[in-house]
C-alpha cells in the first residue's frame, strides 16, 4: 500500500492506493502547523489500516515556492568566480555578491588563478557583517571544480561553522547565472525546508509509520526523504508535477493530453505527449528567477475561478488577482465562479448572489446576467485555450542544433483535455471544444495531485564528461573529478562507466537499478582535430533511471 | 532599418553538430562546440535583450532566386545549407517586420565564396546565405537599397560576383591582402560592373593589421560610404578569421576589436562566415558580437592570452592603410561619373570572361558574362558557363538573369533568349531567373524536361 500526500497552500490532500486502486482520499485545510494538517490527512486515509502494511509514502509540497515568493529565507552571501565574459554588474541576485579573481574556461582549464589573500579579506568582511551562509559559484565550474573546492577549504578552515554550497554540485548544467540562482535558493531555503522535513518525520513517528518515505521533485521523480535536505530546491514546483502525474495515471495510456488545473487564482497547464509528461528543456522559473532545476514543462496562467472581474469601458476584463472568494460565496467582487453558477455549470454558492454579481457587471454594457456570464466564460476559455496553443508552439519551436533535429520537427496537437482542480468541471467542456479535443474529468480529479505523488517513482541521473585530450573525466552530480586511467577510453567505455556510476549513486540512496533499464538521455561525442589529426575526444553522456509512474489507477472507492 | 532600442536582438544558433565537409576539415562538427559552451554558460539565451529562434529551411526557390545551381538546386545543397540560409531569412523577416531590432545568424555552413553560378563547393561554401537573404528581402518586401559589409579575413568574392552589376546593393569587403591569402582577389580596382561602379568596394589590408588600423578604416572609409549610400538594410558577413589566433589568416584583430567594429557598423543582420580558431577565438568573438548587437557591455569579453596593448601597429602599416583609404574614397566620389570601359563593349553588351576555381571540389569554370547595356534599367545578364571536373566536363549552361527593376524590353528579350537557347540545344542546361516576377525556369536539354519555381 502506498500513500501520496500533497501539502498545498490551501489544502492538504492525501490518498491511499492499494494494487493501483484508490482505497481512501482526504482533503483538509492546510493549517499553520504543518504537522497538524499532515496528521489530520493521515488519520482519514489510514483509518482502519495497519501501518505496517504501508510500503511507501510520497510527499509533494509547494512550501518552498511559497517561501521564495514571500522572500522568507536566510541571508546568504554569494562569492562568484566569473572570469571574462559578461560585465560583472550583470550578476545581480538581490543579495551580497562578491567577485573573486580566477577563471576556468570551457574545457575546464584554469585561465586565471585564485587570489587567497583577496578571498580572506572578503571573508573577513562577511564575518563582520554577520553572514554564516555562503555560496561559491564559478563560471564553468562543472568542467573543473578545483576553484570552488579551494575556496570552500579556505572558508572551512577559518569559519568552520559556516554553511557552504558549491555551484558545481547544485547546478551542473552549462548556465552560470542559473547556477548562481539555483545555488543561492538552495542555500537560502535549507533551514525552512528542514522544518518541513522535521514536521513530516514527526508525523510519521507519531503514527508509528516506518515505510519508505520520498519527496516529489519538479521533474516528476522522487528522492528519499533522508537525501532531500541536500537539494531542497529540486522540490520546488512539485505541485504541478503532482497533478500532471496524477492525470497520467488516470487517463488511457499513450494519449497526448493537456492537463488543465484550474484553481482559485491561477490555472496550471502541463502537457502529456504520447503518455509521457513533457519535460522543460530549460530549468524551472521560480518567481521570475531562472534556475537549473529540471522540471516538467508547466505554465501558470493568472486566471482562475476567483479572479476578480471588472468592466472597463466597453469591455470585461479578468483581473490577475484575487480579492476574495466568489461573490456567490460571500466575496467582494464578481468572478468566473459566479458566471458558472448563473449558467448552472456549478452547484457551489448562492444562485441569487451570483445573479446579482453578473447583473451588476453586465449592466453598463446592456447585457443580461445570462449573457454576461456567457461572455465571462468565453473569455476565460479563450485565454486558457490560447495559452495551451502557445505551449505546443513553444515546444515545436524549441531550438535545434543538429540537422536531423530540425528535419524531424513536427506538429503535434492534443486529443484530450483533462481537467483537474476546483474550477475544472465548469470550464473543461468548452476549453476542449475550442481546442477540438475530447474533454475528460478523470475520477478522483480533486485529489489528482495526491495520486500523482503516490504513483511517482524515484529518478536519478548521472552525467559524465570525459576529455581524452586532457585525460580527465568528471561526474557532474557528484563534483567528482579524476584522471582517465584507460588510454583507449572511448564512447562505449564512457557509457559503461556512466551506468556503473549511476548504479552506485542509486545504491547510496537505497535504490536498486538494473543496468538494462537505464535510459540514455544525452549522448554527444566530438572528435578534437588539431592540425589535421585527432588529438582527443570530448564525450558527454547523461544516463538516468527509468521515468514513469508505478502504475495506472484502475478504480477504487 | 529604424532602430528601436527597446527591442530584442534575435539570435539563431545553428552549429550543425552533425555536418562536416570531411572529418578533419576546418568546416567540421566541432567548429562551434566551444562557442556553444561559452554562450550557454554565459546564459546568453536567457538575457532579456536576446530572443532565440529555431532555424527553418530555406525553400528551393529561395536559392533559385539568387543562384544558378547546375544542374539543379537539389544537387548543390544539403539540408544543412538550406537551414543556414533559412536562418538568415527568418531573422531578416523578423527585423523587417519590426519584431526584433537586429539579429545574428550564428550558423554554419558559411556562404560568402559561393557565386551566382554554382558547380560545387568553393572556399568551404556551396550557397551564399547573405545573398539569398538579401534577394528574399528585395523580392518579398521590395526593399530598395542594401549594404553588405564583409568582415571575413578572406575576400567575399562570391557575394561580390553576385552583386557586381547591381547598383542597389553596396558590397564592401575588407580582408587580408589577396596576394597573401585565398581566394587571391579583392584588390582596390575591383569596383563593380559598368552600371554599378564603386558599388563594390574592396579594402585589402596588409597582414598583421591590428584593431587600431581596422577601426580607422571603419571610421574613415566604411562609415562615410554607408552614410552616403543610405542603405535600407545593412548586412554584416561576420567572418571571425581576422582574429590574431586564426590558423588561416595572419591578422591581429581581437575580440574587443570585433565588438567595436560591430558597435560602429550597427548592422541589421550579422551572418557568421569563416573563423577557424575554434577554441582561442570563436567563443570570445561570437560573445563579443552578440553583446555589441544587443547593446550590452562587452568590455569584459577577453581572450585568455590577450591584454590591451599586446599588438602595436607599425607606422609603415598605418600610413600604407591611410593612403589606401584615400584612394578608395576617391573612387567612391567618382561613382556616378564613370562610363563603361569601351574595350569590353560588344554592340549593346558589356562582356567579360571569367575563370573561377573551386578549391574544395577541384572544378575549373569558365564563364562568358554579358550584360545588356540598357538606358532604362540595370540590364539583364546572360552567362554561358562550362566547368571541368578533373576527368570530364559537365554540360554547358546558359543562365539568364532579369533584375528586380528590369524594364519590359530587357525582360522580354531575356525570355526570348531563353526560348531560343532551349530550341538551339547547344547548351545542356538553360535557366531563366526572372527576379522582376520572382519566377525561375530551368531546362535540361538532355531529358527535354523543363521545371519552374516561384511565380
Amino acid at each position: 500500500m502506498n500513500v501520496g500526500v500533497d501539502v498545498g497552500g490551501t489544502f492538504t490532500d492525501a490518498v491511499l492506493l492499494e494494487d493501483n486502486k484508490v482505497r481512501a482520499t482526504a482533503k483538509v485545510p492546510t493549517k499553520k502547523d504543518l504537522l497538524e494538517s499532515v496528521l489530520e490527512a493521515f488519520d482519514i486515509v489510514l483509518k482502519g489500516v495497519n501501518t505496517k502494511e504501508l510500503e511507501r509514502i510520497v510527499f509533494s509540497t509547494t512550501m518552498i515556492t511559497n517561501l521564495i515568493a514571500e522572500r522568507k529565507y536566510d541571508n546568504v552571501a554569494i562569492l562568484l568566480i566569473p572570469g571574462p565574459g559578461l560585465a560583472h554588474e550583470t550578476y545581480y541576485f538581490g543579495t551580497a555578491v562578491h567577485i573573486l579573481s580566477g577563471a576556468i574556461d570551457y574545457r575546464g582549464r584554469e585561465i586565471a588563478p585564485l587570489n587567497d589573500r583577496e578571498i580572506e579579506s572578503i571573508l573577513a568582511d562577511l564575518s563582520r557583517l554577520g553572514y554564516h551562509r555562503v555560496c561559491v559559484v564559478g563560471k564553468f565550474s562543472p568542467r573543473n571544480t578545483t576553484h570552488e573546492k579551494r575556496v570552500a577549504e579556505i572558508i572551512k578552515k577559518k569559519y568552520p561553522d559556516w554553511k557552504i554550497d558549491l555551484g558545481s554540485l547544485i547546478g551542473g548544467q552549462l548556465n552560470f547565472p542559473r547556477r548562481v540562482t539555483t545555488t543561492y535558493l538552495t542555500s537560502a531555503t535549507r533551514e525552512p525546508y528542514q522544518h518541513f522535513i522535521n514536521s513530516v518525520r514527526q508525523a510519521l513517528a507519531v503514527r508509528k509509520i516506518d515505510a519508505d518515505v520520498f519527496i516529489l521533485k519538479a521533474d516528476g521523480g522522487t528522492m528519499p526523504l533522508e537525501n532531500a535536505e541536500e537539494l531542497p530546491v529540486e522540490t520546488i514546483f512539485s505541485g504541478p508535477a503532482a497533478s500532471t502525474l496524477g492525470v497520467q495515471a488516470l487517463i488511457p495510456p499513450g494519449e497526448t493530453a493537456v492537463v488543465v488545473d484550474i484553481g482559485g487564482t491561477t490555472t496550471d497547464l502541463a502537457l502529456i505527449l504520447s503518455g509521457q509528461p513533457l519535460l522543460s528543456s530549460k530549468g524551472a522559473k521560480v518567481e521570475n528567477q531562472l534556475t537549473q532545476v529540471r522540471t516538467l514543462a508547466v505554465k501558470s496562467v493568472p486566471v482562475g475561478g476567483d479572479s476578480a472581474l471588472q468592466q472597463v469601458g466597453n469591455a470585461l476584463v479578468i483581473g490577475s488577482g484575487r480579492l476574495g472568494p466568489a461573490y456567490c460565496m460571500g466575496g467582494p467582487a464578481p468572478t468566473p465562479t459566479d458566471a458558472l453558477r448563473v449558467l448552472g455549470l456549478t452547484e457551489l454558492g448562492d444562485p441569487v448572489k451570483a445573479e446579482e454579481a453578473m447583473t451588476g457587471l453586465g449592466k453598463p454594457l446592456n447585457l443580461s446576467a445570462q449573457d454576461t456570464a456567457r461572455k465571462v466564460i468565453e473569455m476565460v476559455v479563450e485565454r486558457i485555450a490560447s495559452e495551451v496553443n502557445n505551449m505546443f508552439l513553444d515546444w515545436e519551436q524549441e531550438p535545434a542544433y543538429r540537422v536531423w533535429e530540425v528535419l524531424q520537427k513536427k506538429k503535434v496537437r492534443p486529443s484530450l483535455v483533462a481537467g483537474v482542480g476546483g474550477g475544472a468541471s465548469g470550464f473543461i467542456n468548452q476549453i476542449a471544444a475550442k481546442l477540438g479535443c475530447d474533454p475528460y474529468i478523470p475520477p478522483y480529479a480533486p485529489v489528482a495531485n495526491a495520486i500523482g505523488a503516490a504513483v511517482a517513482r524515484p529518478t536519478m541521473q548521472v552525467s559524465l564528461r570525459a576529455d581524452t585530450e586532457q585525460n580527465y573525466y568528471i561526474i557532474r552530480e557528484e563534483g567528482f573529478q579524476d584522471r582517465l586511467k584507460d588510454r583507449h577510453f572511448n564512447e562505449t567505455k564512457a557509457l559503461a562507466l556512466a551506468k556503473e556510476k549511476l548504479i552506485q549513486r542509486a545504491a547510496k540512496y537505497g535504490l536498486v537499478v538494473e543496468a538494462g533499464e537505464i535510459e540514455i538521455i544525452h549522448r554527444e561525442v566530438f572528435n578534437m582535430i588539431r592540425d589535421w589529426t585527432t588529438t582527443g575526444r570530448l564525450i558527454d553522456i547523461t544516463v538516468q533511471t527509468p521515468r514513469g509512474i508505478t502504475g495506472r489507477i484502475e478504480g477504487g472507492v | 532599418m529604424k532602430k528601436h532600442q527597446d527591442k530584442q536582438t534575435g539570435l539563431i544558433f545553428f552549429p550543425a553538430f552533425d555536418w562536416a565537409i570531411s572529418p578533419t576539415h576546418p568546416e567540421r562538427e566541432e567548429r562551434l562546440l566551444y562557442t556553444r559552451d561559452q554562450i550557454f554558460e554565459e546564459g546568453i539565451m536567457d538575457l532579456p535583450q536576446i530572443l532565440e529562434f529555431t532555424a527553418s529551411l530555406a525553400s528551393i526557390h529561395d536559392i533559385a532566386r539568387t543562384h544558378f545551381c547546375v544542374p539543379r538546386v537539389e544537387d548543390q545543397t544539403t539540408e544543412a545549407h538550406l537551414i543556414a540560409a533559412g536562418a538568415a531569412i527568418l531573422l531578416a523577416d523578423r527585423i523587417v517586420n519590426g519584431e526584433i531590432k537586429n539579429g545574428f545568424a550564428l550558423v554554419r555552413p558559411p556562404g560568402h565564396h559561393a557565386m551566382r553560378v554554382i558547380h560545387g563547393n568553393r572556399g568551404f561554401c556551396n550557397i551564399n546565405n547573405e545573398a539569398i537573404m538579401v534577394e528574399y528581402l528585395r523580392s518579398r518586401y521590395g526593399i530598395k537599397r542594401v549594404a553588405i559589409v564583409d568582415t571575413d579575413v578572406h575576400h567575399g568574392d562570391g557575394t561580390q560576383n553576385i552583386f557586381w552589376h547591381d547598383p542597389d546593393v553596396l558590397f564592401i569587403s575588407f580582408h587580408q591582402d589577396g596576394r597573401t591569402i585565398y581566394p587571391g582577389t579583392g584588390f582596390i580596382h575591383e569596383l563593380g560592373g559598368p552600371r554599378a561602379f564603386a558599388r563594390t568596394i574592396n579594402i585589402p589590408l596588409p597582414p598583421g593589421t591590428t584593431d587600431e588600423t581596422l577601426l580607422y578604416v571603419v571610421d574613415n572609409l566604411i562609415l562615410p560610404i554607408l552614410e552616403d549610400f543610405k542603405p535600407d538594410f545593412i548586412v554584416n558577413s561576420a567572418g571571425q578569421d581576422n582574429h590574431f589566433s586564426d590558423p588561416l589568416g595572419s591578422m591581429r584583430i581581437s575580440a574587443q576589436g570585433y565588438a567595436k567594429l560591430t558597435d560602429k557598423l550597427c548592422p541589421d543582420l550579422a551572418v557568421l562566415e569563416g573563423g577557424y580558431a575554434i577554441e582561442t577565438a570563436l567563443p570570445y568573438v561570437n560573445m563579443a558580437i552578440i553583446l555589441a548587437l544587443a547593446g550590452l557591455d562587452y568590455t569584459k569579453v577577453q581572450e585568455p592570452d590577450y591584454w590591451p596593448g599586446r599588438f602595436k601597429e607599425s607606422s609603415d602599416r598605418s600610413s600604407q592603410v591611410r593612403k589606401l583609404v584615400e584612394q578608395i574614397l576617391h573612387y567612391w566620389h567618382m561613382r556616378d561619373k564613370m562610363s563603361p570601359d569601351s574595350r569590353y563593349i560588344r554592340g549593346k553588351f558589356y562582356e567579360r570572361n571569367i575563370r573561377i576555381f573551386y578549391d574544395t571540389d577541384y572544378i575549373e569554370e569558365h564563364q562568358l558574362e554579358r550584360l545588356k547595356l540598357c538606358d532604362h534599367c540595370p540590364g539583364y545578364l546572360s552567362i554561358e558557363s562550362s566547368a571541368s571536373h578533373g576527368l570530364g566536363r559537365s554540360g554547358k549552361a546558359m543562365c539568364l538573369s532579369v533584375p528586380f527593376t528590369a524594364c519590359t524590353n530587357c525582360r522580354s528579350e531575356a525570355i526570348e533568349v531563353y526560348h531560343q537557347a532551349k530550341k538551339r540545344g547547344t547548351h545542356r542546361y538553360v535557366y531563366l531567373q526572372d527576379k522582376s516576377q520572382d519566377i525561375f525556369f530551368g531546362y535540361d536539354a538532355g531529358s527535354g524536361k523543363e521545371w519552374q519555381s516561384g511565380g
